[in-house]
């Protein structure tokens, strides 16, 4: 009994090795291809620093990368297989400047105890506007601005409301574009007060409603945003 | 009992049954009594006394005749099931080491297929916050969760912003 239990145990580690020694020309390709490479960039459209927010989500922890600003370049070193998808993220971002619209509707939110009261022009937002603690909404002004990436933006409203931005870079791996350095003013007399600044990212083809407000404040301004091609 | 009763005759560490009695009901009470003796929590939920049906010499004795069954049972079943034990050993580290080396294969070859996976999902579900700065020290901002949706919703709750806006 015990002779046939040595003999099973002594198969089971034969099975063993000859499995092991079968994977090791695969852990070998495995560690080549752990590998550390270095690759050089040069960027034609954009600037150099601005890819790195593109592509450190893909970097491994063993990645790095240096930016040349004379001659508008980047050197990454990472793992050949990660070299890849970093080559061809970056041959997205790569592009001649795109040419965007962005469309803007400014609205002035308020709770009253007035009947509840979204005009026509909301429609299409209205089911979302249920969610914010407001239950009366004004359009101040709305219009459809066009740019193209890296240009600056502005909006002004016969309202007294101005929205100055730049149009910042498109990003392919998110389908989204950089509203920038977003200043929303208020011309009261002569002199124009900046309420917010911000800096965004609206997916093409997404609405985004962004309100801004004090905390348990009876008002607010709401901006919709969407971008299209 | 009033609460008003309850703390004029409250001294800590009291175990009168009619004051438990109030502050199992009353959380204001309660609290009053907390503050001044953190055990009064514990007496509170006290209440009765548990004891076992049949007593506590039944369950005593109902738990001691479990312990000296269970100790039979061992004492018999030991030299007669020797072999067969042995075999189900066998037959179990024989498994775990299948199993081991199964798994050792499988984790070793398909690698690379497996790094190429996670950069095409990665790739896929990344994507921006739609406020990526926002220039004020006292402002709390919440993004409503829209995955799919043609609608996102975010708030700003800024304390520096003029009241009339």
């Amino acid at each position: 009994m015990t002779k046939r239990v040595l003999l099973a145990l002594l198969m089971l580690c034969s099975v063993w090795v000859s499995v092991s020694a079968d994977t090791l020309p695969a852990e070998a390709g495995a560690r080549a291809d752990q590998a550390l490479t270095v690759k050089t960039f040069q960027f034609k459209h954009k600037d150099a620093d601005r890819a790195a927010a593109v592509i450190k989500p893909l970097m491994s922890s063993d990645g790095s990368l240096s930016i040349q600003p004379s001659t508008n370049s980047m050197v990454i070193t990472d793992r050949a297989e990660n070299l890849k998808s970093i080559a061809a993220a970056l041959d997205k971002f790569d592009t001649p400047p795109q040419a965007f619209k962005l469309s803007v509707r400014l609205v002035s939110a308020s709770r009253a105890t007035a009947p509840a009261r979204t005009p026509e022009a909301l429609k299409d937002v209205s089911t979302k506007l249920t969610i914010l603690p407001f239950n009366n909404f004004e359009v101040l002004g709305s219009a459809v601005l066009e740019g193209k990436e890296g240009e600056p933006g502005l909006l002004e409203l016969e309202t007294g409301y101005r929205a100055d931005f730049k149009w910042g870079d498109y990003d392919a791996a998110s389908d989204s574009v950089q509203i920038g350095d977003l200043k929303l003013s208020r011309l009261q007399g002569d002199q124009l007060t900046q309420l917010l600044k911000t800096t965004m990212n609206l997916k093409v083809g997404q609405t985004v409603v962004f309100g801004a407000g004090k905390p348990q404040g009876a008002r607010a301004l709401l901006l919709i945003l969407a971008v299209k091609r | 009992m009033t609460c008003d009763k309850f703390r004029a005759q409250f001294v800590p560490g009291s175990a009168d049954a009619a004051m438990l009695e109030h502050i199992r009901s009353c959380d204001v009470c309660l609290n009053f009594a907390v503050e001044r003796d953190d055990d009064m929590l514990f007496r509170a939920l006290g209440g009765d006394d548990m004891v076992p049906p049949g007593g506590i010499d039944a369950f005593v004795g109902d738990v001691m005749r479990e312990v000296h069954l269970r100790g039979t049972e061992n004492t018999v079943s030991g030299p007669a099931g020797s072999w067969t034990r042995r075999l189900a050993v066998a037959a179990a580290l024989a498994t775990v080491v299948a199993g081991s080396t199964f798994v050792y294969e499988h984790r070793t070859a398909p690698a690379i297929g497996v790094a190429v996976t996670h950069h095409q999902f990665r790739s896929a579900a990344y994507s921006r916050p739609v406020i990526q700065s926002y220039d004020s020290q006292k402002a709390t901002i919440v993004e409503v969760p829209s995955e799919g949706e043609d609608v996102t919703v975010v708030m700003v709750f800024d304390d520096s912003l003029p009241a009339d806006l």
